[in-house]
């Protein structure tokens, strides 16, 4: 069953009085518990075309659809709500908050719901054990690796139980020990927790790990490949 | 609520930069408390005065005496129920700094006229009794440890009243009842100055009772009318008035004191503005991270403007708090020149209410700027 339906998606940028072209009529479709590899050289749309599932920039024109819902026909603020029940964002740079603990990182996405005090404890350490960190929940992001910071962002992605996650370069910044950590954690959460996750990678190893791969050039899709 | 520990947290990262702002909003509600402090403390006699007793001083200056026989003629007046008298005295005590209000009075009457002078009956009769006996307010006696029974020796300051030292037996020490009259002063008997003075039977300013603060106007006019022409002519007002002409012997002091106050405020408030865009320029990345975890436009304004709230108001806490330990009679040696001093609750709600509109004011267009970041530019930046 098809869980994201982009169809003839196109995004330009205006800079002064210039259009510049970024995605060119992408047309996709992501099964439910698909694990699904953008790969692309730099400049290539792959981020933008995150962005625009996450909801987080609008597309020039095209529709996505993502479950039950057209998020191109979704106010600013209707679409900041539905981003937060419904996608896991994963960063290159991790993006943790310095100021809070591991544990409070992972309890911010949980700070917009109704949950009580000790629902949202007991959430997020099921996500931190998940990501074997529950003996680092009272840890800074300062007092981590590089490795353990990513699977402190990934708690935060997984913790509201989104239908999607999106994980941009998740081992960009990692070291190869520590990135292969970080792939076979999201293979986990495809197979065994049955996620949905889109990443961005250039890295053909990283890609390697997905079951299907998108290759982009130029804003345009050019190749279709099954992995496994 | 649960976004308050947040707004703590986001505080707290740049640890230097957050006590600097939260010290000058301190500051400046110190100051502004401080210099309402010293206008209060000013204008408080003329506040809380009678309006059932009126002043007849001479009609050039309070510096000018008059005769006591204006005595009989203000007591016939009518309207005019009781009388009383004084001269100030301007005593000076070891050193011309150890300044307090010295006044000569008509004990009797005047003790009458003035209730909010409280003794004890003991301490009234002792007074009334011994012709060089004096009676010191608390704050003076604690001042300068004057107990019932001490000798108190004061150099003349105002040559009228000889060269002589004038030595003073303390029968009392008085509290006050109300701010018409302050805890800091020393009163003895009018008859014991006038003996001595070069220049006998001259009261500085007589003080009337009337039955009606309506008839004020009238009584005063009639008073005057009395002495028109002659060569002591009067000046007769309310005690308000009275009261209020101290304080403007010293110019605009609302005016100069509030400048003052304001310029501090609007200075703070750019202060305080400048560091919260800092913090927000800092937190590019983050808010972005925020929004695309799911947090309103509305939350991020919140957040942001909150902290600036939070911060502004514990520098108000703590300017008001330090304002109220500093500046009180006990701490600061003002309170002969401003007898009613110190922070009262109504600055302490508006010191608070400033520091709280300092962070609104301040926090507002760092967290529109927030508020309005768009995520992928936001992002774009670091990545």
């Amino acid at each position: 069953m098809a869980l994201i339906e982009l169809r003839e998606v196109t995004k330009a940028y205006r800079r002064d009085s210039v259009e510049i072209p970024v995605l060119d009529r992408v047309t996709i479709t992501v099964a439910d518990g698909e694990f699904l590899g953008l790969m692309g050289p730099s400049g290539s749309g792959k981020s933008t075309l995150l962005n625009l599932l996450a909801g987080i920039d609008h597309p020039s024109r095209g529709t996505i659809r993502i479950g039950d819902t057209d998020i191109t026909r979704l106010s600013d603020t209707a679409l900041t709500a539905w981003r937060g029940r419904h996608i896991g964002f994963i960063f290159q740079l991790y993006n943790l908050i310095p100021v809070l603990t591991a544990f409070e990182n992972v309890e911010l996405p949980l700070l917009l719901t109704r949950l009580t005090k000790k629902q949202r404890r007991d959430h997020v350490m099921t996500a931190l054990g998940i990501v074997g960190l529950t003996d680092r929940a009272k840890h800074y992001p300062r007092q981590l690796s590089g490795g353990q910071e990513q699977r402190v962002a990934i708690a935060r992605a997984i913790v509201t139980d989104p239908t999607l996650l999106l994980a941009d370069e998740p081992t960009g910044d990692l070291d190869a020990k520590s990135g292969g950590e970080i792939l076979t954690l999201l293979q986990r959460l495809n197979g065994e927790y049955k996620k949905t996750i889109i990443m961005v990678t250039h890295d053909p190893h990283a890609a390697e790990r997905a079951t299907r791969l998108l290759h982009l050039e130029k804003g345009t899709l050019i190749e279709q490949e099954r992995v496994s | 609520m649960k976004f308050l520990g947040l707004t703590f947290k986001s505080a707290r990262r740049s640890k230097r930069r957050t006590f600097l702002t939260i010290m000058s909003v301190a500051i400046a509600v110190f100051l502004f408390a401080s210099l309402r402090a010293v206008l209060d403390g000013f204008n408080a006699g003329a506040e809380a005065s009678s309006s059932t007793r009126i002043i007849t001083i001479r009609s050039t200056s309070l510096i000018f005496s008059m005769p006591t026989s204006h005595a009989d003629a203000i007591r016939s007046t009518p309207g005019v129920q009781d009388l009383t008298w004084a001269n100030w005295f301007g005593g000076i005590y070891k050193d011309p700094k150890n300044f307090f209000a010295s006044i000569a009075i008509e004990p009797e009457s005047y003790l009458r006229m003035y209730p909010e002078i409280v003794l004890t009956p003991d301490e009234r009769k002792a007074f009334l009794e011994d012709r060089t006996g004096c009676i010191v307010g608390d704050g003076l006696a604690k001042r300068y440890g004057f107990k019932v029974g001490d000798v108190i020796t004061l150099q003349v300051g105002i040559p009228t009243y000889g060269t002589r030292d004038y030595d003073f037996t303390v029968r009392g020490i008085y509290e006050s009842g109300g701010a018409a009259v302050d805890n800091q002063s020393m009163l003895f008997h009018w008859k014991y100055v006038d003996e001595r003075s070069l220049v006998k039977g001259q009261v500085g300013w007589y003080v009337a009772q009337i039955s009606h603060p309506d008839q004020a106007a009238q009584i005063a006019s009639a008073i005057d009318q009395k002495f028109a022409n002659s060569p002591n002519e009067t000046k007769t007002d309310t005690e308000k008035a009275f009261q209020s002409s101290f304080v403007s012997m010293f110019g605009n002091l609302n005016l100069l004191l509030g400048s003052i106050a304001l310029a501090v405020v609007i200075t703070t408030l750019f202060v305080a503005g400048n560091t919260m865009a800092m913090s927000v320029r800092e937190r590019t990345t983050e808010i972005a991270v925020m929004r695309t975890l799911g947090f309103s436009s509305m939350t991020i304004f919140l957040l942001v403007a909150g902290e600036a709230l939070m911060m502004s108001v514990i520098g108000g806490a703590l300017g008001i708090t330090a304002a109220r330990l500093i500046v009180n009679p006990d701490f600061m040696q003002a309170g002969a020149f401003i007898p009613v001093f110190g922070v009262n609750g109504r600055n302490v709600v508006t010191g608070l209410l400033l520091s709280a509109l300092i962070g609104v004011l301040a926090g507002l267009i760092p967290a529109s700027m927030a508020s309005r970041l768009r995520i992928v530019d936001a992002l774009r930046r670091v990545a």
